[in-house]
């Protein structure tokens, strides 16, 4: 039986009850939908993959000590080729940067020569050998690989580019949307930079960064065949299948074993690429369990008001109910109008949480550059929300239920 | 219309068992107006909430409108409330969130009935009162015997077979109590059975048969040695 005047009209002699409630219920409404947005973006990121094939990959930071800079590159050779050959080595390379690692290189990428200007795309350079894709687990999808007599040395302030690069689909599909980037030429941004022409490109690699500000170019890439002078540098390692353990406490050694004048010490020295991700996902992570943690507490803080509020006014009309039961309510009577209270309340609730949680997201968008919240958030957060409602009323409205009859014979 | 024959209804605790009714005898006819009376404790309130159906009884059996009650379903006692009896409570019970006509209307909503039939019920049971002025006042704004009325227009409202009335003047002055007497005297002359709760001998007198009620039974006046016993010691004023 729909029962909505007399309880609409009951309501209105409840004001501050119904109106604290109802504004509850809109507020958690405004603040879980956004939440939950946030918390999915988060973990839209989290999951969003590096282009590697990321087990049994180590990452080593190295800084030479007292090593003059032109004798790295001979060092670092010599580096490289004892990782290769020590047992659980599958291959090994010394680059400037990789996926996820937190830093590297970025600059503008242009189909003719640009020194300024708004660049047509933005990519990161990974100065890696003819051993990065073997290390990467990256796929080559179109062109080829570096040969090892492309790979040059270069000082880091006196690069500009390369004859030969390898780029990421993303970055080909940026520069030549046609599809037809291999075999073509592209400018790195920058006075008097030569041409590089695009040998190869590879599926996808992300960028070292995992913040918001490079969601723009995140799987923008560029790999230049080039070995790095200079006092700093890190040796990406790919372990055999089930030797990660034993290489990550190997390769370190091996190392001071060919050279001690270096220092490689530090929490971020050595890492296993799973923690590299770990790392690079930390904030995410953390936001988006603290947004976890607030969604179920303001969800719990509400459920709480409203069983103790339906409690309060089941305790408060036990007479009424009763009144009710003689006048002929059956216990089903009873439990749809309490039901049915909650909802129309809850109505009220998420209609004004609905346009609060929009208007949430209009600030974000303005103020922190935050993605609009979609539709389906606020449908889904009204849904919960109206469940939430009757599942936190059903328990005092089955006690109101249970008030018999007979309570309406009883002096208050 | 209402009769119960060996009716009995114990309270239990775990220590102790009282009887409020015992082999409780009573048969009212279709169109009688009875008026049960008895001293505080004997049963009457018991009596009317067996009656009603808003309690259960422990033996015996409780025929109502000639169908036998003691199995009833609780959805089952619910409907018989609402479509065959009327009550009046001594409190009056009006939901005080609710205003006259939503309050005359509550008993009709759970019939189900259709809200054009439910308007011209309630108005007529207003018209009847002579409170069709005051639909859209709420309890509070209204004298004790004009909240009586609302409360005798939302029982009759229903068409009841049985109209139960719990000490229908209890609460309210001189004056007042005549007039809703009077107007449950003209109900049951308009052929309503109704069955009533009271102390006042004089309310009691007014109506067409008098049951008393000691210590859970329906007695004889003239021949119970209980009423003689109570009537000296009430004259005497020293307990036997």
């Amino acid at each position: 039986m729909l029962q909505i005047k007399p309880i609409l009209a009951a309501l209105k002699r409840h004001k501050a009850g119904t109106i604290l409630i109802a504004l509850q219920i809109a507020l958690t409404l405004a603040i879980v939908c956004n939440a939950l947005f946030i918390i999915q973006q988060r973990v839209q990121r989290l999951s969003r993959p590096s282009g590697m094939n990321e087990s049994n990959v180590l990452a080593i930071t190295n800084r030479w000590v007292a090593v003059n800079d032109k004798d790295t590159a001979s060092l670092t050779k010599t580096d490289v080729q004892a990782l290769r050959q020590l047992p659980g080595v599958e291959d090994a390379m010394n680059t400037n940067s990789f996926p996820l690692r937190g830093g590297g290189w970025s600059t503008g990428v242009n189909l003719v020569p640009k020194e300024n200007g708004k660049p047509a795309g933005q990519t990161t350079l990974y100065f890696v050998d003819e051993h990065a894709l073997a290390v990467y687990g990256a796929q080559l999808i179109a062109g080829r690989n570096f040969t090892a007599d492309e790979v040059i040395v270069a000082d880091p302030k006196d690069i500009k580019s390369t004859p030969q690069v390898i780029v990421t689909k993303a970055l080909a599909d940026k520069l030549f949307p046609k599809g037809d980037a291999l075999g073509k030429q592209m400018y790195l941004s920058g006075k008097d930079v030569p041409p590089s022409t695009i040998i190869g490109i590879v599926k996808q690699l992300q960028v070292p960064w995992s913040g918001i500000w490079a969601n723009d170019f995140v799987e923008n890439a560029t790999l230049l065949p080039v070995q790095l002078t200079g006092s700093y540098g890190i040796y990406l390692i790919r372990a055999k299948p089930g030797q990660l353990a034993a290489v990550t406490k190997s390769a370190p050694e091996a190392l001071l074993k060919t050279n001690r004048m270096r220092v490689i010490s530090g929490e971020r020295a050595i890492r296993t690429y799973e923690k590299v991700r770990e790392d690079a996902y930390k904030n995410d992570r953390g936001m988006a369990i603290l947004m976890g943690v607030i969604c179920v507490i303001l969800l719990a803080i509400t459920a709480a008001g409203i069983v103790g509020l339906t409690s309060f006014w089941v305790g408060q009309r036990r007479k009424q109910i009763g009144v009710r039961r003689a006048l002929g309510a059956t216990k089903h009577d009873i439990l749809s109008y309490f039901l049915t209270e909650n909802l129309m309340i809850g109505i009220a609730g998420v209609v004004i949480g609905a346009g609060l949680a929009v208007g949430l997201n209009l600030w974000m968008v303005t103020q922190f550059e935050m993605a609009r919240l979609s539709a389906v958030y606020v449908f889904a957060g009204v849904i919960a929300l109206l469940l939430l409602g009757q599942a936190a009323v059903l328990a005092p409205a089955m006690r109101a239920a249970k008030v018999p009859p007979v309570e309406a014979t009883r002096s208050v | 219309m209402l009769k119960m024959t060996h009716l009995s209804k114990v309270y239990r605790t775990e220590v102790v068992e009282t009887y409020a009714l015992r082999d409780f005898n009573i048969d009212v006819k279709e169109g009688e107006f009875v008026a049960v009376t008895g001293p505080s404790g004997s049963g009457k309130t018991t009596f009317l909430t067996i009656a009603g159906l808003l309690e259960t009884f422990t033996g015996g059996e409780y025929h109502l409108d000639g169908v036998e009650v003691s199995n009833l379903n609780d959805n089952a006692r619910s409907k018989i409330r609402n479509e065959k009896i009327g009550f009046i409570f001594q409190a009056f019970n009006l939901i005080p969130d609710l205003n006259v006509f939503d309050n005359v209307e509550v008993p009709l909503r759970y019939r189900g009935m259709k809200a054009a039939e439910r308007k011209q019920r309630i108005m007529d049971a207003l018209e009847r009162v002579g409170l069709a002025s005051r639909a859209k006042h709420y309890p509070a704004e209204l004298s004790g015997g004009q909240q009586q009325r609302v409360a005798i227009a939302r029982a009759l409202a229903g068409s009841p077979r049985l109209l139960l009335a719990d000490e229908p003047t209890g609460n309210l002055d001189t004056q007042m109590a005549r007039g809703v007497m009077e107007l449950l005297e003209e109900i049951h002359r308009e052929g309503a059975t109704i069955v009533m709760v009271t102390h006042d001998p004089e309310l009691a007198a007014r109506a067409q048969r008098n049951v008393h009620i000691i210590d859970g039974q329906v007695v004889d006046l003239a021949e119970d040695p209980r009423f003689h016993h109570a009537q000296h010691t009430a004259h005497t004023g020293t307990p036997a």
